[in-house]
């Protein structure tokens, strides 16, 4: 939704990702959704005293793989810094964050908006982001009768909280970054982003100016944990805050919460002193020194941009938008997908459309469609694909050497998956090869045209409509039973009548 | 023979006990029926779990008996501070905060202590959170100076000196952040180091200041000093800021009569009593005797150390106590009707007096619109009084101070101007915040209280200062020196 | 008194609550402190702070899960609990 009349709306969005690993970020307990409550909660995760933060290597590099991810600077040194507030979940009362001096700095994610069609590809636009640094998830709160429940295994998880520029101008635009942040974060490996366990928060920032004014206060909307409460925050707060001000009423800058149920957006009780956070670097955990090798060492980790490798499957392998865009979205798939290729390379189209359509649907039947992104297409695992790259292939290169139909190889794909045998094996299995006998269709042509039945399909296609012999395909290939390559049925049928 | 076995030093009982003449049990029995008959009147324990003690005493005399002695504390009792994690043993930090807490775990120091052989020995007093130089800040109990029980031991590890000057136990650990290792070791005439900072790990000690905080050896001469700082030093992972072990910093390097000396300008005139400034300047020209060449140094920043000390301190215990809220662990206040009314009436029911003047001033230092103009500041000073301190220990081996201005004072004399008590700590204060090692040992008398003096090293030096405390003591005689109780 | 001190606001950040008697005591005790803390107002200083020690990676610890105290001992440590959560008074908002 665009901002109405002369108001431009000002988004920056800060979102909290929990990186994939298997230890806690200062503490040496596990972690994962689905564990009983304090399970995973060692003396250091509860706060004893006399307890130390250890920092966890593979929080840190998973940091800097999402850096280079977007093309950011990886700072020589980074620190941490205690921020201190109260609160049941926080054990030590204070997080361990980055303030002064973050592990990732500047960066962009390149975002894709829906296009005037679903085939046609939307506009393209870089999202900048300020910074992202690395803390620690608190604990869980949960309310029962006149008490509230404390769970700490979500204390210490490791959160990379990644903090855009006020770059997006709409909540469409918002939700493209989201989209594109996911796909970057769950194909480089570092993050899950699964919803479901709440392993993707967002908190988002507001403001409304006429078009070159200097930026409005802005609200924050925080905890947000899906693609479409982000979405619709947005819409909401812009227009709650062009009313205000249309009002002549002006914008407080407050923090505010969101309910999914009535789709509304409400003030969160305001703390008084919860902005005194009296930062201050943490003595317990030196300045970390980032080396360059290791940063060689993660580079080589990047997987390809997932809109480059559109471009790449558009502009060279002659893709449609949509099955490029469809592949792109998992890297495994791409993957898969540029391997089947590579066994096959004359007919790319032809690959990519048995993959982006059929494999993906047989794969993802079993599959959930619930994640950060409700839109987003269902992850599937290809670990355990029936089909390999290559047979795959091998079915299509069948397809185009005329030895079956394409109404075939659908059956064929079929037994495939439920089998994994080779296309050629199933088709000498099956007696499917089709029936490229010249000599013998025109015959069948011949007594066809000869019903009276279709006269008058034929006299529409002679008078113009090409639609009308279509109708006589049908017989024909009910005499060839259904073996007959309809390319060549269509090139005899139309020599036939003239 | 039990009759004297309070009065040996670590290493003579290790020698008796690997000689087989002395059983662990034998040694633990003695002291405990010295503590059955002192710790009332000195106070220096708040806990011994004597069924504990015994049963770890037998099982080191079965170790040695099968051959299989741990280390080189085999069977030798050590007390621990009571901000020192010790798994199933109280962790109170003498505090009502923390007063039903039993540790689940184990510091460093106490698996270090336990994979040496030695017995884990009881909890020792101390001003509550460490805060304070009498022990009169515990919530616990009241800790006196053996030498003169209507007078402080010193703090916060008075519990520490206490034990030893009263012949309650050979070794001791304490943990000093500003002095409070080597004050109550001065005061109570012992033995006490703080090491470089990160040679010993932080992981079990409560932390108070995390940037200046040190566990650290006290003991009756400097011998069992040295022997206790091997065991404690060493590596752990579990503590970003300790490096662990280093060679340089435990062998003897280099003869103590070669030493140079350095003497900071000025220092003496410091509020320093007489007696005090006797005792120090005589150890002077015992090491001038030597042949230890004396020099003046100059250290320019020296008013700034107390000031910069209050401000990093408060501030980083302001946020190490915020932990303390009744959720968790400890004291829960039982007028709660909301989470934020629980944290603060249990905060406030379980802190001492001291306790909230510091969380209050750390937290005002560095509040929105004070941070800079103290804390930033603060940590600039810090390094200017680092650098000083460094460039003068290029010069000289050593610096040499008395360890406070003045001896023992009654106990109730300094409770109400904490100002005054903060400037005593003029001495101590700049090895903690230069992260340098520094040592006290017992020099003379002011009457019938002991006075110490204070070596300061360069970082990982602590063999040079032991080596210097050797050559004192062995030609004086407060070693091994203890209380007539 | 010195600039800023507030005793009621810092008390109130600190989470204490302190009798008439302690903040009278409290604040002048601590200004007086505060006041001495002047020569570090006034002094001249190097521009950079103390950070005296960086680490490397090798001082990270490995992603290796390690061993958790269970629920049960967490719970018993805890003053007041209930099915393996630690029960506190009801909070009202859900900010962090």
């Amino acid at each position: 939704m665009s901002s109405s009349s002369d108001w431009e709306v000002v988004i920056g969005l800060e979102v909290h990702v929990q990186l994939h690993t298997r230890a806690k970020v200062f503490a040496s307990s596990s972690w994962g959704f689905g564990q009983e409550p304090n399970e995973q909660v060692d003396p250091v995760v509860l706060g004893l005293p006399g307890t130390l933060p250890v920092v966890n290597r593979e929080a840190v590099e998973k940091s800097i793989l999402f850096g280079l991810v977007v093309g950011a600077e990886i700072p020589a040194r980074c620190a941490w810094d205690r921020k201190n507030y109260f609160y049941p979940d926080n054990p030590k009362n204070y997080q361990l964050t980055q303030k002064d001096f973050p592990v990732v700095i500047g960066g962009s994610v390149e975002i894709e908006l829906p296009g005037p069609s679903r085939n046609v590809m939307g506009e393209h636009k870089h999202v900048r982001i300020h910074h992202a640094h690395l803390e620690e998830d608190v604990g869980k709160l949960s309310h029962a009768g006149s008490g509230s429940l404390v769970d700490y295994n979500r204390a210490g998880v490791p959160l990379l909280e990644i903090v855009t520029e006020p770059d997006l101008r709409s909540s469409a635009e918002a939700e493209a970054f989201l989209r594109a942040l996911v796909a970057m974060l769950t194909q480089a490996g570092v993050a899950d982003c699964d919803m479901e366990k709440g392993q993707l928060r967002c908190d988002c920032n507001v403001s409304i100016r006429h078009p070159g004014a200097p930026l409005g206060t802005r609200t924050e909307t925080k905890n947000l944990n899906s693609i479409s409460s982000v979405r619709d925050t947005v819409i909401f707060e812009t227009a709650r805050q062009i009313r205000e001000l249309e009002a002549g009423r002006t914008i407080t800058q407050e923090t505010r919460g969101w309910n999914a149920d009535l789709g509304r957006g409400y003030v969160l009780r305001d703390k008084e002193d919860a902005h005194d956070y009296r930062y201050f670097p943490d003595p317990d955990i030196p300045t970390l020194e980032l080396s360059r090798a290791t940063v060689e060492r993660l580079a080589k980790q990047v997987p390809e941009n997932l809109f480059d490798r559109q471009r790449r499957y558009m502009d060279t392998l002659g893709l449609p938008f949509t099955a490029a865009s469809v592949l792109v979205a998992n890297r495994e798939l791409a993957e898969w997908f540029e391997l089947s290729v590579a066994a096959h390379p004359a007919n790319p189209q032809g690959i990519a459309n048995l993959v982006a359509n059929d494999l993906l649907r047989d794969l993802s039947a079993a599959g959930s469609t619930t994640g950060f992104d409700e839109a987003a297409p269902a992850p599937v695992s290809l670990s355990s694909c029936p089909i390999k790259p290559a047979q795959l292939a091998g079915l299509v290169k069948l397809t185009d050497e005329g030895v079956i139909s394409k109404q075939q190889a659908k059956e064929v794909f079929a037994e495939m998956f439920k089998s994994g045998q080779d296309a050629a094996a199933i088709v000498d299995a099956k007696g499917l090869r089709q029936n490229s006998d010249t000599g013998e269709l025109e015959k069948i042509i011949q007594e066809v045209i000869a019903d009276p039945a279709v006269a008058k399909s034929i006299a529409e296609y002679r008078a113009g409509n090409e639609k009308a012999i279509n109708a006589l395909k049908g017989p024909i290939m009910k005499r060839t039973q259904g073996k007959a390559n309809p390319g060549l049925i269509d090139q005899l049928l139309r020599k036939a009548l003239g | 023979m039990a009759d004297i076995l309070h009065t040996l030093s670590a290493v003579e009982l290790g020698r008796r006990l690997a000689a087989g003449t002395l059983t662990s049990r034998a040694l633990c029995a003695a002291l405990i029926a010295r503590y059955d008959v002192l710790n009332d009147k000195v106070g220096a324990f708040t806990h011994l779990d004597r069924a504990d003690v015994l049963a770890q005493a037998d099982a080191s005399d079965a170790r040695r008996q099968a051959g299989q002695g741990r280390g080189p504390l085999e069977g030798i009792p050590v007390a621990i501070k009571d901000n020192i994690a010790v798994k199933g043993q109280p962790l109170t930090c003498s505090s009502k905060m923390l007063a039903s807490l039993v540790s689940p775990y184990d510091s460093h120091v106490a698996e270090r202590l336990r994979a040496a052989g030695a017995i884990l020995y009881g909890r020792l007093n101390m001003d509550e959170f460490a805060m304070g130089s009498s022990t009169e800040n515990s919530a616990v109990r009241k800790t006196f100076n053996p030498w003169d029980l209507t007078r402080i031991p010193g703090g916060s590890s008075g519990g520490s000196a206490a034990a030893l000057a009263a012949g309650l136990v050979p070794l001791s650990l304490g943990s000093d952040t500003g002095g409070s290792i080597r004050q109550p070791a001065s005061h109570c005439g012992v033995v006490g180091l703080k090491p470089t900072y990160g040679l010993v790990s932080r992981f079990g000690l409560v932390a108070f200041a995390s940037s200046l905080d040190q566990i650290g050896p006290m003991a009756r001469c400097v011998e069992d000093c040295e022997l206790l700082l091997a065991v404690l030093a060493s590596a752990d992972a579990r503590d970003m800021t300790c490096f662990g072990s280093d060679e340089r910093a435990l062998t003897a390097a280099g003869e103590a009569k070669k030493l140079r000396i350095g003497i900071p300008k000025g220092f003496l005139g410091k509020g320093v009593a007489p007696e005090v400034a006797a005792a120090v300047n005589a150890a002077i020209e015992f090491y001038r005797a030597q042949g230890c060449a004396i020099s003046e140094v100059e250290l320019p920043s020296a008013d700034l150390a107390v000031p910069t000390y209050y401000v990093v301190a408060t501030a980083e215990a302001s946020s190490n106590l915020g932990r303390y809220d009744g959720v968790r662990y400890g004291h829960r206040s039982a007028q709660a009707s909301t989470p934020v009314e629980m944290m603060t009436n249990s905060r406030s029911e379980g802190f001492g007096p001291e306790v909230k003047r510091r969380i209050l001033l750390g937290t005002f230092v560095l509040s929105a619109g004070y941070a800079d103009a103290y804390y930033n500041r603060a940590l600039r000073a810090r390094a200017k009084i680092r650098a000083e301190y460094l460039a003068a220990l290029s010069q000289v081996d050593v610096l040499l101070t008395p360890t406070v201005p003045t001896p023992a004072f009654k106990v109730g004399e300094k409770a109400s101007d904490p100002l005054q008590l903060y400037l005593e700590d003029i001495f101590t204060i700049p090895a903690n915040l230069a992260g340098l090692p520094a040592l006290s040992v017992p020099c003379g008398q002011s009457g019938h209280l002991p006075v110490g003096f204070h070596l300061v090293g360069a970082p990982l030096s602590e063999a040079k200062l032991l080596a210097a405390g050797r050559l004192f003591e062995a030609a004086h005689g407060f070693a091994h020196q203890q209380a007539a109780l | 008194m010195a600039e800023g001190f507030d005793i009621d606001h810092l008390a109130k950040l600190a989470r204490l609550s302190l009798t008439p008697e302690e903040k009278a005591l409290y604040s002048s005790q601590l200004n007086s402190i505060i006041g001495h803390f002047q020569a570090l107002a006034q002094a001249d200083l190097p521009s950079s702070i103390d950070d005296a020690r960086v680490v490397r990676e090798s001082a990270l610890r490995s992603d290796v899960p390690g061993p958790s105290l269970g629920a049960e001992a967490v719970t018993r440590i805890a003053p007041a609990s209930r099915d393996g959560q630690i029960s506190v008074p009801r909070v009202v908002d859900d900010e962090a």
